[in-house]
């Protein structure tokens, strides 16, 4: 057993399945309240990218930073998750609310035109270039290491962010009022709302954090991999999707869960199953018709149970 | 009586749809077989004007919309300089997406390729070459003359069915791979190579013809790929032997391969050399220092390069520059045609043949040989100290 390469692979399969974990949270949390799948999700994601690096060329560029480092970075995603959020409330506003009574194919067909409007938009008004987050000059190419285990800084700080954003997402929906709102509206729209909860409120709140998650994922991933365009939200939604599946479409824990799942089948595929990085798709997506074949309902997702 | 009566409308509806299925069919095979249609394309006057038309088929949008951007700059350097010279015979673009690595498959390149208007004289494209062989016929049916700044597999002229209509500024991969193939086995001396495709058939190509190339001088060469929309290589970079003295990738994307080389160095294994290929060839991968890329001896000190950058804040974009090339031999060719103020398609393909041109910026002269290429194209291999390539061999 090479150990080097086996702790490799599990690093990098954490901190790509960090970032798939906060996509597929924003993919679960609206499939919970709302039954939508919402594929203009990715989309989101990109532009949470874009968002994270303007507020980096704004605040004088990798390079050369007016603040110090992690004022930055933490500025960063503020404004990443400030302009994903916003994005998710005006998608939900102007393409999801005016469908929310109509039959169940019309808003799916109204995600996938957001997502087309959304990945066209940006490839007007940012260009067809990639964009660089330039991580090395903005953070430096430092790598800890304890035995066989190496941890760039970018990989660490993507890890511990995502955690921290998802052990606060599990306290916010548990603990507080509008959390527990949207578990109301989850398990019954019609009641929540006879009983006086605004649910327009609660929906608009549930596409804020969601968006929100995505807008960071999108920043871990430019910090990561350097490279953002207009086209990353397209493989990048799909997989965020992947990982909601397996994770129990509706289920929060079940989405991260789904996340790291993916993250880490994504990379020991590529690194000890035959041609893998070539097909590393092929694995991904097969371990999703495995897993729902076994459990149709994900792993930590319950099944439809209704009264006959 | 009713059923009866039912039953004889059913066939008579019945014959006449397959009279109009065989008629249908009887016409599409007359489109496609009979020669008037091409020709007629092919000799159809169309009057130039003050402002001819050249067609171009590039990816505007879709994953490779970045190398759309890069040609699309060059050709409309091209053609401003022209149209500043050339007051009276003005040169316009009429542009089709080609979506290179979308889900349509060249399927778009076929279509944007239908898509061009009968006032279009040549047509500067495809980028890829894929694309290039699924626009052939309706290319060639039309008349066009089609001339593509990156389309470098080699079959697509050596198989002959292109003669006369397909041109190409950029020497195919046969030529590059010796280039690199010798470098990395006589040069370097290396024999122990990782090769990484982007699954793309420009980067399947140049990497079988590099690796058989190596392998039949003993050198031991693993092969590997990932997709060119992934820009995590973390767990690809985790398989790469450390003992491993070169890793080459002919992508067609610089990001890409800087965050491939960014990644490399995260993970501690900075100190393997690193090589691209001329979709490489560009300041975002020479940000790496001491990386090598293959790439035509172009100079960045050529009036036409620094004219470029000077109106491109900085940045040569060099995988782009073989289109200004291209653009430069359909334009030149259309002006020759157009002398009389009219020509027709077959005038501009027989003018296009006949380019002669010297010292341009790729480094060497362009001119045809019988099957389309370059006469006498070559690569060069080029090393980065940070900032920019220098020509090492």
């Amino acid at each position: 057993m090479n150990w080097s390469l086996f702790w490799d692979l599990t690093v990098s399969g954490l901190t790509l399945g960090s970032v798939y974990s906060l996509i597929a949270l924003g993919y679960s949390m609206v499939y919970g309240i709302l039954k939508l799948l919402n594929f203009a999700h990715g989309d989101v994601y990109m532009i949470g990218a874009f968002v994270g690096y303007f507020a980096l060329q704004g605040l004088g560029g990798p390079q050369n930073p007016s603040v110090s480092v992690w004022l930055v970075v933490s500025l960063m995603f503020l404004a990443a998750m400030l302009g994903g959020g916003l994005l998710g409330v005006v998608i939900e506003r102007f393409a999801y609310r005016p469908l929310r009574d109509a039959p169940r194919i019309a808003p799916l067909i109204s995600a996938l035109g957001v997502s087309f409007f959304l990945q066209n938009a940006a490839l007007l008004v940012f260009g067809a270039s990639f964009r660089d987050y330039g991580t090395f000059d903005l953070i430096g190419g430092k790598t800890y290491h304890r035995g066989n285990v190496f941890l760039s800084v970018p990989q660490i700080l993507t890890i511990v962010t995502a955690l921290l954003l998802m052990i606060g997402l599990t306290l916010f929906v548990a603990r507080s009022k509008i959390g527990k709102a949207m578990r109301a509206t989850s398990f019954d729209r019609e009641a929540a709302s006879m009983m006086g909860i605004d649910v327009d409120r609660v929906i608009a709140s549930t596409f804020f954090i969601g968006s929100a998650l995505a807008g960071a994922a999108g920043v871990m991933f430019g910090l990561v991999f350097g490279q953002i365009y207009h086209y990353m939200g397209f493989i990048a939604g799909l997989k965020g999707f992947t990982a909601a599946v397996i994770g129990g479409i509706g289920s929060i824990p079940g989405a991260m869960l789904g996340g790291l799942l993916v993250g880490l089948a994504e990379s020991y595929s590529t690194g000890y199953l035959p041609q893998g990085s070539t097909f590393q798709n092929l694995y991904v997506f097969a371990l999703l018709i495995l897993i729902i074949l076994i459990r149709p309902s994900g792993i930590l997702g319950k099944a439809d149970v209704k009264k006959v | 009586m009713r059923s009866r009566r039912a039953t004889a409308v059913a066939a008579l509806l019945a014959l006449g749809a397959a009279f109009a299925i065989v008629a249908a069919a009887s016409a599409t095979v007359n489109r496609s077989a009979a020669p008037s249609a091409a020709s007629s394309a092919d000799s159809k006057l169309i009057s130039c004007g003050t402002t001819r038309t050249m067609g171009v088929l590039e990816p505007i949008t879709g994953p490779a919309a970045s190398l759309g951007k890069l040609q699309n700059d060059w050709i409309q350097f091209y053609v401003n300089s022209h149209n500043r010279t050339h007051k009276k015979a003005k040169l316009r673009l009429a542009k089709g997406d080609t979506v290179l690595g979308g889900p349509g498959g060249t399927a778009e390149a076929v279509k944007a390729a239908q898509s061009l208007a009968s006032n279009v004289l040549g047509v500067i494209g495809p980028a890829g070459s894929n694309e290039v062989k699924a626009a052939t016929p309706t290319l060639m049916n039309a008349g066009f003359a089609f001339v593509s700044g990156s389309a470098t597999n080699t079959e697509i002229t050596s198989d002959g069915t292109r003669k006369g209509f397909f041109f190409r500024t950029v020497p195919p991969d046969a030529i590059q791979s010796t280039s690199v193939s010798n470098f990395i086995n006589k040069k370097l001396k290396f024999k122990r190579v990782y090769i990484i495709d982007d699954q793309e058939a420009y980067s399947t190509g140049l990497a079988d013809a590099v690796q058989s190339k190596l392998r039949a001088a003993g050198v031991t060469v693993t092969r590997d790929g990932v997709s060119q929309q992934q820009s995590d290589f973390s767990a690809l970079i985790a398989k790469i032997p450390r003992d491993t003295q070169i890793v080459y990738i002919p992508w067609q994307l610089p990001p890409k391969g800087k965050a491939f080389g960014e990644q490399m160095r995260s993970a501690g294994k900075g100190s393997i050399n690193l090589m691209g290929s001329d979709g490489l060839f560009d300041d975002a991968f020479a940000s790496l220092s001491g990386v090598y890329a293959s790439s035509f001896p172009t100079s960045g000190s050529h009036p036409i390069v620094k004219a470029f950058k000077k109106a491109h804040g900085g940045d040569a974009e060099f995988f782009g520059a073989p289109s200004y090339v291209a653009a430069q031999v359909v334009g030149g060719a259309i002006d020759r045609a157009c002398k009389d103020g009219k020509a027709t398609r077959a005038e501009v393909r027989a003018q296009v043949r006949k380019t002669n041109l010297k010292k341009t910026l790729l480094g060497f002269n362009v001119k045809f040989n019988s099957v389309g290429d370059i006469a006498g194209g070559q690569f060069g291999i080029w090393k980065s100290n940070g900032t920019a390539f220098l020509p090492v061999g």
